[in-house]
């Protein structure tokens, strides 16, 4: 059965390493629902959140392969309740006049969204949130003439503090999994 | 002295590398790649100039009796030939060539080797770095052709990262799971001057990447159990058992378990074909009893194989009722096909060796005579008739049987693809270890003659045979100046049948005898070769067999067989793509 996974992969700041990482996805043609890169907090270290719907059956293998990648310092994958995440979307909605404008500030203000830059004619309404929550608020605000929307990939954080520091444990100074962690990697077929 | 007898010579004396007097002196890129190649060992390259790489070329030139060069006639050939010298030579095989159609030349044996497990380390010219991205003459992306059929590939620009790049391409293509590896220098890095004295270090780890790791006590204790108490276990000899250099290891581990041995086609000669245990091949052309008791037996263990889709036939219907000790040091293999029991993730030779001690001795008579049984079976329908040769009907089995015997089981053979490389894989006797050499995961047509010359180069006290069809001949003929120029004695079989032999028989079983664009008209070959500098004769008649084979092994230089063979004999046993193991047919 299908399912939604985020797979957070860090990696060492490198030419190609974005190319790298899709091609295992595109091989395999599998679409790439949102990719979000990133800096860290530790130098010289890139995230990557991929957004992915796949196989439950076959998730592990990928994951499996992106990790064989030279370059790739850590990579797993998460359920949605596993991990905090959002995306960040901006609409530019036209106001001709200024009980538009209120009333656009209105919805602005009731779902949580700002007003993040306001022109003559027009203002552009930022909203953070899940999938869900920016679609509502695009669908409240298309009777007002949304003429241009972009919304960013997802960013996500892992829930259980324990299961990412033992993941990124790995990317400290050279050198990597202890062989013991290395075994306890999870495999296709085993969790 | 001839080009080829002063070629001949150096080889001869190779060994002792002269140490170079550079460190900590300020040199150009170029040198200091020649300077890196050095320090790794490496003492064969493997190659083809032009623009972009002629600064390295130059630098080669003051350091030819250090590094032999080979001039191959196709940088395809330069690929096949590093493959056949790193197998041989057990370390890296080196390739240069220059940017554009010299780096897309490369790109068939790039991925031949990915697909093989081969540590080849491919060196190309680029274009300066001003002109990446401009269409300029003779550029090509070569990163990206390259990135999904390396290990590892990286572009340097700098000439100062010449040495660590180096030292991380050999590590990485011989470490753990071996693989090529390529790397794409712009024609300024190699101009420029380095801006540090020269120095080199040899990589030992590399951040995030984990090629091998130790056997888990839990799981070599898990394995030891499933074995002792299996009464119908089966082992697997893949790859990695040679690449592990693991076979004296498996040769002990067999003697106290007693356990039946099969192997793939890249694992042949790791376990000796007239060993009692030994039943023969894996997968789609393999022997009968190996392919039909894979359903029958209870524990699985497989050592350095993956379990490829030419072995497996049908997963759904494939070894469901065995427990699989899985074997592997690529860590991504575990799962991938075929879900283990126990996942052994180590190097072949380690697992071994840790798990001699815990195995039983044991016998298991009457599971061998289950082989047996099938293996007679096989025999009386298969094999009997393969053996055939009367008059003007020559099988390619019958040949590769008298080679072997002739040879003793010792001479290295080198299988291009296609029909001949079946009949090759069954019924060449391998006594020593390192004797067998083909494109398995890509099926490259054309990889024989480079790689035979290429083995020759990294093993010279080895005779080496290539066993090649009309048809992949044909792909890659060019390289007999080669091996012509370089005065090796490489001994060269053609089987010739005037078809796409494989090809064809696909095409009378599932495609209703419709030949469609399989046959060939050859040329002669033998002029050919003649051409080329190269002895030869074509041989029509069983009559004749025994003496050109005599010919061939007992010619001082390169030489070439062409033996006619019955045009349409279809190689069997055979498990059909798509069925299962146990669908495999006699006939
Ligand atoms: C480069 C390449 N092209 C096509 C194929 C498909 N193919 C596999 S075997 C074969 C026929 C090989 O013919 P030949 O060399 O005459 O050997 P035979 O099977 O007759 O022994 C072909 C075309 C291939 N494996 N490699």
């Amino acid at each position: 059965m299908k399912r939604r996974y985020t797979i957070i992969v860090f990696t060492e700041n490198n030419f190609g390493l974005l190319n790298r990482i899709t091609i295992i996805f595109s091989r395999r043609r599998i679409n790439i629902e949102s990719l979000t890169v990133s800096e860290t907090e530790r130098k010289g270290v890139s995230r990557f959140t991929i957004v992915i719907d796949y196989d439950e059956t076959k998730i592990q293998k990928l994951i499996q392969q992106i990790r064989k990648i030279i370059g790739v310092l850590v990579v797993f994958h998460n359920e949605d309740d596993q991990v905090f995440f959002g995306q960040i979307a901006y609409f530019k909605v036209i106001t001709s006049s200024f009980e538009e404008r209120e009333k656009v500030m209105e919805i602005a203000h009731r779902h949580q969204a700002k007003i993040a830059f306001s022109a003559g004619d027009y203002v552009v309404i930022e909203k953070t949130g899940k999938e869900e929550d920016i679609s509502t608020t695009l669908h409240l605000l298309e009777p007002h003439g949304v003429v241009e929307y972009c919304k960013s990939g997802r960013i996500a954080i892992v829930k259980d503090q324990h299961r990412f520091s033992k993941y990124a444990k790995n990317m400290d100074p050279e050198g990597w999994y202890s062989d013991e962690e290395f075994h306890e990697l999870p495999l296709n077929g085993k969790h | 002295m001839s080009i080829a007898t002063e070629n001949a010579q150096k080889i001869a004396v190779k060994g002792n590398t002269p140490k170079h007097d550079k460190t900590n002196k300020i040199v150009s890129g170029s040198e200091a790649l020649i300077l890196s190649l050095i320090e790794e060992g490496v003492d064969t390259i493997f190659g083809y100039p032009g623009g972009a790489i002629m600064p390295i070329y130059d630098a080669l030139y003051h350091y030819r009796h250090v590094l032999n060069h080979t001039l191959v006639r196709h940088e395809q050939g330069a690929t096949h030939a590093a493959e056949g010298y790193a197998q041989m030579a057990g370390k890296p095989g080196v390739c240069f060539a220059t940017s554009g159609p010299g780096a897309t030349n490369l790109i068939t044996g790039i991925a031949d080797a990915m697909l093989d497990s081969v540590p080849i380390v491919c060196i190309t010219g680029q274009v300066p770095e001003k002109f990446l991205g401009t269409d300029a003459f003779q550029e090509t992306d070569v990163m990206s052709l390259a990135m999904p059929i390396t290990k590892w590939c990286y572009q340097v620009a700098d000439a100062d990262e010449i040495p660590y790049i180096v030292a991380k391409a050999f590590y990485i293509a011989r470490s753990g799971r071996p693989g090529p590896v390529l790397i794409d220098i712009t024609k300024c890095a190699q101009f420029n001057q380095l801006k540090k004295p020269f120095k080199y270090e040899k990589r030992r780890q590399i951040k995030g990447y984990k090629p091998a790791c130790k056997p888990r006590e839990k799981d070599i204790s898990k394995a030891a159990e499933l074995l002792n108490n299996a009464k119908r276990p089966f082992l697997f000899v893949g790859h990695g058992v040679l690449l592990s250099k693991a076979e004296k290891d498996l040769l002990a581990f067999i003697e106290k378990t007693d356990i039946p041995v099969a192997s793939t086609l890249l694992g042949l000669s790791a376990f000796p074909t007239d060993h009692p245990n030994y039943v023969g091949m894996l997968g789609m052309h393999g022997n009968y009893a190996p392919n039909k008791l894979t359903n029958k037996a209870d524990v699985i263990i497989s050592v350095g194989m993956r379990f490829d889709d030419r072995v497996t036939g049908n997963l759904d219907t494939y070894a469901k009722q065995a427990k699989i000790i899985h074997v592997d040091i690529d860590h991504a293999e575990m799962g991938k096909n075929v879900t283990p029991t126990v996942p052994l993730i180590a190097d072949a030779k380690e697992a071994l060796q840790a798990l001699l001690p815990v195995v039983n001795e044991n016998k298991h008579e009457s599971w061998h005579l289950e082989f047996k049984k099938l293996h007679d079976e096989e025999y009386e329908k298969v094999i009997k008739k393969d053996f055939q040769a009367e008059g003007e009907h020559i099988k390619m089995a019958e040949v590769i049987r008298r080679l072997s015997e002739k040879t003793d089981g010792e001479a290295v053979i080198v299988a291009d693809v296609g029909q001949h490389q079946m009949s090759a894989a069954r019924y060449s006797k391998f006594r020593r270890t390192d004797s067998w050499l083909t494109s398995g995961g890509l099926g490259t047509m054309g990889y024989a003659l480079p790689s035979a010359f290429g083995a020759k180069m990294g093993a010279p006290d080895r005779e080496v045979v290539a066993v090649i069809g009309d048809g992949c001949f044909q792909m890659t003929i060019q390289e007999l100046g080669t091996i012509a120029q370089s005065g090796l004695p490489v001994k060269i079989i053609v089987l010739n049948n005037n078809f796409l032999g494989m090809v064809r028989q696909w095409q009378q079983l599932f495609f209703d005898n419709r030949y469609s664009f399989v046959e060939l008209s050859n040329p002669d070959f033998i002029t050919i070769a003649k051409g080329f500098g190269i002895n030869g004769q074509r041989c029509t008649h069983t009559d004749d067999l025994d003496a050109s084979l005599d010919t061939l092994l007992n010619s001082k230089e390169a030489y070439l067989l062409e033996i006619v063979v019955e045009k349409e004999t279809n190689v069997f046993p055979m498990v059909p793509s798509g069925m299962g193991v146990d669908d495999i047919r006699l006939e």
